[in-house]
């Protein structure tokens, strides 16, 4: 079978499986148009990290329910929970949706608000044809969640977004989540991945938001996919004129993971804040793109990521602080670190300034390294054990990062993941 | 009652670069029991950190001859943790910053270390000890919320090593300069803090170069050391004529043969 013919039944598979699923023509036609440049495009580049024997591209799109039991999550005040492609639960108080809030599944917001999903769906914060697990995702798109906050409503109560990844079933998640902030909005976001089931199977997992004029948006994420699970996570933003983004990612996949976080600061006076923490274990190889584009002026990117290795497990962390010509007056700070815990981990923390533009501030820091011994030394000299004193390095290590999670409840539940895999990978 | 024993201790410690041992500690014999307070002094680079580094553990110091007896049981072979669980405690004069960590949590896990997994101090009890000790050492309450040593002054780490001192209860402290970088009204109040915990169950093993802080903390044993070795042990009379004549002074009266670091 030739690459033409191949090609050709792939475009009827997944025209037929949209068609099934009563998409409207402009989703199809995306479909098909991403479909169709797939095998052009470049893959996303991980520096110093080489992924090119994993399969991060099953095409097959089909629809399946999932048993809605499957997702043991407590109810929230805001939120919408989702076992693969089974939308379990929208909570949204009468209060938000009189204010013209919207949170729903991607494909009944497809539906019910067409032209807003279509005018921000890969449009802005990132384009399909940007790499081919964009546009893979767009074509085989099959899950999501659609947030609008219409124009100067401010919502106090985070929202709360649950996806779990059906793996007793056989079949990717595709999942989209698209979030668009109005002008004088302020929102605050968390999203929560998990996996239930034991068959091996890919996340693609995809996030856009968009930040109009003077929106304050924050991200929170809790990242605990399954073991099983190859995953593929991107994370974007567009943020317009004094717009702020503000992203806190707990990166604690199980799996062989890559994580593409970027930030386009397009308007005047946009700043954002990127906090990563990942802890890989066992033989897991993790490798992450955090990103943030200076193209307004006076914008402020500030990127701050920490990783634990563990075991045989490898960590690769790319900051990216990208200035473009004519974003004068802007800043752009990172600090990368990475503790190792085994001498057979690998690790990698790898700032990449790119600048032109003469009348900005920038600035990195970049470390790779063992527990301090001396700092074990001084607290074991006060009769704490070596693994209390390990752990406590460790907590305070990452603390920078977690106590900058606004998110309570997200933080707790970081910190016990955290002290989980401390606890397991020695 | 509790008891303290170097006999004959040398000690090496390895030099990082060109990987040769050197030796530091040449024959210390000393014995102390609670209820004591000796004082280490001597000048620099005669042996004084390494024998506390080395009474409390610190990894790079290798005992090649000799024996530490605590109670009557050599601690030589024990890692850190346990030699404080038995009772050590080391002021030291370079404490560790560790970010993240704040004082409080540390402290509390100090106390419970020594504590049965059963017989953990409650919070109220340990809020209740702290305070009377952050009283005693003139500290704020804020200072037990920041972050274990990180961006402390130097009067405000040795303020710190005492309030530890205070809060765990060792048997014996050793107290590796714990006057240095202080001022005067600092000086008293790390002393006050060290009288604290005079008494029949604490015994407490105090270096310093000067003299000064003995007039505040008044030792019943004074120990002079030079190359690696006590050379004269007295009362506190001793530090007094120490002040007047200098190391030089009695170090000739003893017709010792080694060569002062500081000497022009």
């Amino acid at each position: 079978m030739d690459t033409m013919q191949t090609q050709t039944q792939a475009a009827t598979a997944v025209q037929t499986a949209a068609q099934q699923h009563n998409e409207p023509s402009w989703l199809i036609n995306k479909r098909l148009a991403a479909l169709d440049q797939m095998a052009d495009l470049p893959m996303p580049l991980v520096q110093r990290f080489n992924y090119r024997d994993w399969e991060l591209m099953p095409g097959n799109l089909q629809w399946a329910d999932s048993k809605r039991d499957l997702a043991q999550v407590a109810d929230g005040p805001v939120q919408i929970v989702q076992v693969g492609q089974t939308t379990v639960r929208v909570n949204l108080p009468e209060k938000l949706q009189e204010q013209g809030v919207v949170l729903t599944d991607f494909f009944t917001a497809v539906k019910d608000y067409p032209d807003l999903v279509q005018e921000a769906f890969m449009t802005k914060a990132m384009k399909a044809n940007e790499n081919r697990l964009a546009s893979y995702h767009t074509a085989y798109l099959n899950a999501g969640v659609f947030l609008y906050v219409p124009n100067n409503v401010v919502i106090s109560e985070p929202i709360d977004i649950q996806l779990i990844q059906d793996n007793t079933l056989d079949q990717p998640l595709n999942s989209h989540v698209l979030v668009v902030a109005g002008r004088n909005t302020e929102v605050s976001v968390s999203q929560h991945l998990t996996t239930v089931g034991e068959n091996a199977n890919l996340a693609n997992c995809l996030m856009e938001v968009i930040a109009d004029e003077n929106s304050h948006v924050t991200v929170a994420t809790l990242d605990e996919l399954g073991r099983k699970t190859m995953a593929y996570v991107e994370r974007r933003a567009y943020a317009a004129d004094n717009a702020s983004v503000n992203w806190a990612v707990g990166f604690m996949n199980e799996g062989n993971t890559i994580g593409n976080f970027d930030t386009e600061l397009n308007g005047v006076g946009s700043r954002a804040d990127a906090k990563v923490i990942a802890i890989t274990d066992h033989d897991q190889r993790m490798g992450v793109n955090t990103k943030i584009t200076n193209r307004g002026k006076h914008t402020n990117g500030n990127i701050l990521q920490r990783g634990v290795i563990l075991e045989d497990s490898e960590l690769v962390y790319n900051g990216i602080g990208d200035i473009i010509h004519g974003a004068a007056g802007s800043e752009a700070e990172q600090e990368n670190r990475l503790l190792m815990m085994s001498s057979n981990a690998h690790g990698n923390a790898n700032p990449i300034l790119l600048i032109d533009e003469n009348d900005v501030m920038a600035g990195h820091a970049a470390s790779v390294g063992q527990v301090d011994e001396q700092q074990l030394y001084y607290l074991m000299s006060r009769g704490i054990r070596r693994e209390t004193a390990e752990r406590l390095v460790i907590r305070g290590f990452l603390g920078a990062v977690l106590s900058a999670i606004p998110a309570k409840a997200v933080r707790s539940q970081l910190v016990d993941i955290i002290e989980r895999k401390l606890e397991n990978g020695r | 009652m509790a008891t303290l024993e170097i006999k004959d201790l040398h000690v090496e410690v390895t030099d990082e670069e060109n990987q040769t041992a050197k030796e530091i500690l040449k024959g210390v014999n000393l014995t102390m029991k609670t209820g004591e307070i000796h004082a280490i002094m001597g000048p620099n680079g005669t042996g004084k950190s390494t024998l506390s580094q080395t009474i409390m553990g610190q990894p790079s110091y290798h005992v090649t001859q000799g024996d530490i007896l605590l109670n009557g049981e050599s601690i030589v072979d024990m890692p850190v943790d346990e030699r404080a669980r038995k009772g050590l405690f080391l002021g030291m004069q370079y404490p560790a910053e560790i970010q993240g960590v704040t004082n409080a949590e540390f402290l509390r896990a100090a106390v419970n270390a020594r504590r049965a997994k059963d017989d953990q101090i409650s919070v109220m009890d340990f809020l209740k000890m702290l305070d009377k000790n952050l009283a005693i050492l003139d500290m704020s309450e804020a200072m037990t919320e920041r972050y274990l040593n990180e961006g402390f002054s130097g009067g405000e780490k040795k303020r710190n090593e005492i309030l530890q001192l205070l809060m765990i209860q060792p048997s014996f402290a050793l107290l590796d300069e714990i006057d240095s970088g202080l001022d005067i009204d600092a000086l008293k109040v790390v002393s006050k803090g060290v009288n604290a915990m005079r008494g029949d169950n604490f015994g407490s093993m105090i270096i310093t170069h000067y003299q000064r802080l003995l007039n505040y903390i008044v030792p019943d044993v004074v120990h002079i050391m030079m190359g690696g070795r006590i050379v004269k042990t007295g009362d506190a009379s001793l530090a007094k004529r120490l002040e007047k004549e200098g190391y030089a002074g009695l170090r000739d009266d003893l017709d010792i043969d080694v060569a002062l670091v500081d000497e022009n």
